[in-house]
């Protein structure tokens, strides 16, 4: 499927405008011939930080592609990713380009099914991962999938000595790449040159909310163009400092960590591990920040927690300074300038607060801060721009490479998210639905020939979100259209816009609204234990674990006036008139969720059918049994008596 | 609020071993050492000389003597002996004619030998025991200074040094006098800082925490304790002979009486043991408080906010004294430089109680 610049086989010639020979290859081999000393990327490893320079990023990669060449990787083949942020792994991913093959990630922690699916439907024949984990996962997808011949590993721990049959290390391949590059002179620059830029550099997969994911082939131009784009609108700026610390399946990853990088020579830092992400964070401070809206809510609930145990004098302090700051924040939303007075408190601020905090969280150099995925809360949303980080919406999906409309300085807002990039196209299709045009758009899904028909119309990408557009160009994304939901009363309602408003709360982390061909919404709410564990320890709530904290009747009040809150914003005939509070978190492990963190609805109907049937028969609790599964694999069934609140009494 | 730490990382062990990775640090101590260099020209004759200059020296002693009790824990309640024996022997080296530096590295060996001796003694006891062991050498070392005409050059007698100079510059004029004495307590807080990072200076803290263990991981107690000893009262014995050069300028035996060593060991506790900005504090709280209560009572007194008789109105400033020294013990046992180390920390975490990453 490589280097088909007529699409499907029609003979229309797509991409007229992009050079054959500009792709992200020739980007890293023109930073590694112009800035060869300058720092590419930096992995932190047993509490120092490994540097990468430019010129030896390139060595890696076409000594790695070189040696993979001799494990004969063939243009076209799709290769499995699978890890966590190293850069032997980014190292592979180029290498693998460099090939004209076609890396494809996967989420470390995807379950061995899920990636078998994946293994058979791309027909991958090599894999590299990253520790012996990984391998052993694989290993035990080989028995029933034997067409997986190579598994590269990068940590040989656990894995050294042991000569396992169709392993080898990172290292061991990169090692012959070298040794044949040393042999033939003429292959480095045969090996940069190959790759066309109507090759397809990645191959990401949707979240796959319903069904099955489907593989999105991005092209060297479409990222390229993508990141230009983004870059000509002063959205990521030369030399940028950037934590790569997201999952290298998710697009933004890729888009960030590796096509703005390679384009605008950024330096990549790569935390130790997911669980020192935050330390590291502060140790780098980079200035170019991205972060799901929930991350964002989580480090604000972090920032409470610590703040709510701090001295009397700090805690005053903080407040004065943080509500004073939300306050000019909020006018200058609505277009207000702050007075001199209120830039010299905020400059007193600076010093006292907003600065410490920022420093103790790692975002002091941070001049650009995004956020995108779904909608952020207000508080959230203001709170940090409070702090005088310049934190802006972001709105894309892996089919655009995540960069399609986002908010300028200038028009920032909370409804909106902004204005579409240079050379993107933005309209309403005729029944409300954002769609989109541009370079950066992808050609149509792998192997998927239907879904790509349903979704690229003329060469417009139909995003299936419902949205419009304000007066002053701003687009307003609504929600999902294939999400608008309507009650047995016929009420239309968009579950996901109800449940962000709820997930505001810091107490809250998950939920899930109900209400489809019901007479009435509820919800079922996940505690979010960090927040309201720290709220019960100041009430003298005691409670041993999550299921019995969940269920304290202190807790069931505060989320009752949660709900009490969001129904007086809420529409005629949208309130949610019952709700439960679960005895765990929604877990993408067992499937509630996807790994993005997105509600799979189906598995929870199906999944929690008795507490929604106690709910509508209007019981007061009920005692539910919960399927869990032992990390051993075996099953079990735990009771669990869960109470169920009313908030509005109903006449019948 | 002064602590940013955000950005300082590392590319190499040695780098993140630095003595201040922390910027706030770096530019503290910058101020300290600018104002230190500065103090002969913001100064006056008076502050210089009776303050400043004293305070460094007692500084270099409490270091000296901290490294014994602090880092390695052995009790020493004659260390006003050992600064003894290091200013009687530069004094006669230096009258002998031997260069002041040569006089100085001679005070260092003569104590370090003596105190050595004395440490050896004491290796075979613990705690107070040894703390009776130091005491008996510096009443010996007093009987001895006392009886010896060669040494005390006979009874109440007052040994003057010599004009003598230090690298080819004299030590006449009190500025030299007062940065010979500011580079010799910098050297020694410099030592310090790294003897802690050493396997000597490690060694010694696991024969303080519990020499049955540290035999037990490999470290000779008799060797290290003796080595301690040893490093101690060689610093000891130099500062002794710079308090006589650049501070008294003459020696009595009464300089370095038994009440002197337990003046040091007050030091040393107040301070905070085994820490190096307490050697500076303690030293400072016990030389300069007094002084600065005398002068605030009596002032206060002069001015009428103050009516009491003469008879109380001298033993005021003492009863205050004590008071605080009581008070900053039960308030923080751990000495000034714990309370130091509190209000770095509170900054350090700020606006937080504890640290968020």
């Amino acid at each position: 499927m490589q280097h088909d610049p007529f699409k499907n086989g029609s003979d229309t010639f797509v991409h007229a405008n992009w050079q054959d020979n500009d792709h992200l290859i020739t980007v890293l081999a023109s930073n590694a011939r112009e800035q060869a000393t300058a720092i590419a990327m930096r992995e932190r490893d047993q509490g120092i930080w490994q540097e990468y320079n430019w010129a030896q990023y390139l060595e890696h990669v076409v000594g790695f592609a070189a040696g993979l060449d001799e494990h004969g990787v063939k243009p076209g083949d799709i290769v499995l990713i699978l890890g966590d942020n190293r850069p032997n792994l980014y190292f592979s991913m180029l290498g693998t380009i460099c090939l004209r093959a076609i890396p494809s990630p996967a989420y470390p922690d995807t379950p061995p099914q899920e990636l078998f699916d994946q293994l058979r439907r791309e027909r991958v024949r090599v894999a590299i991962v990253e520790d012996q984990e990984q391998v052993d996962k694989l290993l035990g997808l080989r028995e029933t999938y034997p067409g997986l011949e190579l598994i590269i590993y990068d940590d040989p721990r656990g894995l050294d000595g042991t000569a396992i049959p169709g392993t080898v290390s990172f290292s061991a391949v990169l090692a012959r790449g070298r040794e044949k590059l040393k042999a033939e002179p003429d292959l480095h620059k045969a090996l940069i040159s190959r790759p066309n830029v109507h090759d397809v550099a990645i191959l990401l997969h949707s979240s796959g909310t319903t069904g099955t994911p489907k593989g999105i082939p991005l092209k060297h131009g479409h990222v390229l163009s993508g990141v230009r784009n983004a870059a000509a609108a002063g959205y990521f700026h030369k030399g940028e400092i950037h934590m790569a610390y997201l999952p290298i399946a998710w697009v933004g990853d890729f888009t960030f960590s590796i096509a703005a990088a390679l384009e605008l020579s950024f330096t990549i830092n790569i935390p130790e591990a997911q669980e020192t992400a935050l330390h590291d964070l502060r140790e780098i401070a980079p200035t170019l920040y991205f972060s799901s809206p929930r991350a964002w809510s989580g480090m604000l609930t972090r920032i409470q927690v610590g703040i709510a145990e701090s001295t009397p004098f700090k805690r005053w302090l903080y407040e004065r300074c943080i509500d004073f700051a939300v306050k000019v924040e909020r006018g200058r939303l609505k277009g207000k300038k702050p007075s001199l007075y209120q830039r010299f408190i905020l400059k007193c601020g600076e010093f006292l607060i907003y600065g410490p905090v920022k420093d103790q969280l790692g975002l002091s150099r941070v001049e650009r801060a995004y956020t995108a995925g779904e909608a952020i809360g207000e508080d959230v949303f203001l709170f940090f721009r409070a702090l005088g980080l310049n934190l802006r919406q972001f709105y894309g999906q892996t089919e655009n490479c995540a960069l399609a409309i986002a908010q300028s300085s200038e028009d920032v807002s909370l409804t909106g998210v902004g204005r579409p990039f240079p050379g993107v196209e933005v309209k309403l299709s005729d029944n409300g639905e954002i769609v989109l045009r541009g370079d950066n758009i992808f050609d149509g899904y792998y192997n998927d020939v239907e879904a790509t028909e349903k979704t690229l119309k003329d060469g417009w990408l139909h995003t299936g979100d419902a949205g419009q557009i304000e007066k002053d160009g701003q687009i307003v994304v609504l929600g999902r259209v294939s999400e608008i939901v309507h009650t047995a009363a016929n009420v239309r309602y968009i579950p996901t816009y109800i449940e962000n408003r709820l997930k505001f709360s810091r107490f809250i982390k998950d939920v899930c609204v109900i209400g489809a061909d019901k007479e009435y919404l509820s919800a079922i709410l996940c505690i979010d234990i960090d927040a309201v564990g720290q709220w019960a320890q100041e009430n003298g709530t005691s409670y041993t674990s999550y299921a019995e904290l969940s269920q304290s009747p202190a807790v069931y009040d505060l989320t009752h006036s949660l709900i009490t809150d969001l129904n007086t914003i809420l529409p005629a005939g949208q309130a949610i008139e019952r709700f439960v509070n679960l005895h765990k978190q929604f877990d993408p492990d067992d499937g509630e969720m996807t790994r993005t963190r997105k509600l799979r609805r189906d598995v929870i109907d199906q999944r929690y059918a008795a507490i929604i049937d106690a709910i509508y028969a209007g019981k007061g609790n009920i005692n539910f049994e919960a399927p869990i599964t032992y990390e051993t694999g075996q099953t079990g069934v735990i009771a669990r008596a869960l109470t169920i609140r009313s908030l509005v009494k109903r006449s019948d | 609020m002064f602590y940013r730490i955000a950005g300082v990382y590392h590319t190499r062990y040695d780098k993140a071993r630095a003595l201040w990775p922390v910027p706030a640090d770096r530019w503290q101590i910058t101020v300290v050492v600018i104002f230190a260099l500065a103090a002969p020209f913001l100064l006056s004759d008076l502050y210089l000389g009776s303050y400043a200059l004293p305070w460094l020296i007692w500084s270099a002693a409490t270091l000296s003597l901290t490294l014994l009790m602090g880092l390695a824990g052995q009790l020493h309640f004659g260390f006003a002996a050992v600064m003894a024996i290091g200013a009687y022997t530069s004094i006669h080296l230096a009258r002998f004619g031997v260069p002041f530096e040569f006089a100085l590295l001679g005070a260092g060996i003569a104590s370090a030998a003596i105190g050595a001796l004395f440490g050896a003694a004491a290796l075979r006891v613990k705690g107070l025991y040894l703390v009776m062991a130091t005491l008996a050498m510096q009443y010996l070392v007093d009987w001895v200074i006392n009886n010896v005409p060669a040494i005390s050059g006979g009874a109440q007698a007052t040994l003057r040094t010599p004009p003598s100079s230090f690298l080819l510059i004299s030590l006449e004029s009190l500025e030299v006098r007062y940065y010979l004495a500011l580079a010799w307590a910098v050297l020694l807080a410099i030592f310090f800082m790294n003897v802690k990072r050493t396997s000597f200076g490690r060694a010694l803290v696991a024969i303080r925490d519990k020499d049955f263990a540290a035999a037990v991981i490999g470290i000779d107690p008799f060797r290290y304790k003796l080595l301690a000893f040893f490093t101690s009262s060689f610093v000891g014995g130099v500062t002794g002979a710079l308090l006589a050069f650049c501070y008294y300028r003459a020696v009595t035996p009464e300089q370095f009486g038994f009440n002197v060593s337990i003046q040091l060991v007050a030091m040393v506790l107040v301070g905070g043991l085994g820490s190096i900005i307490g050697g500076f504090l303690g030293a400072g709280f016990v030389l300069l408080i007094p002084i600065i209560l005398t002068n605030l009572v009596s002032g206060l007194a002069a001015s009428g906010f103050l009516t009491v008789s003469s008879n109380l109105l001298a033993h005021l400033p003492l009863m205050i004294y004590g008071a605080l020294i009581i008070g900053f013990l039960v308030f923080e046992p751990l000495g000034l430089a714990k309370i130091y180390d509190n209000i770095r920390k509170y900054f350090l975490v700020w606006p937080f109680r504890h640290s968020r990453s």
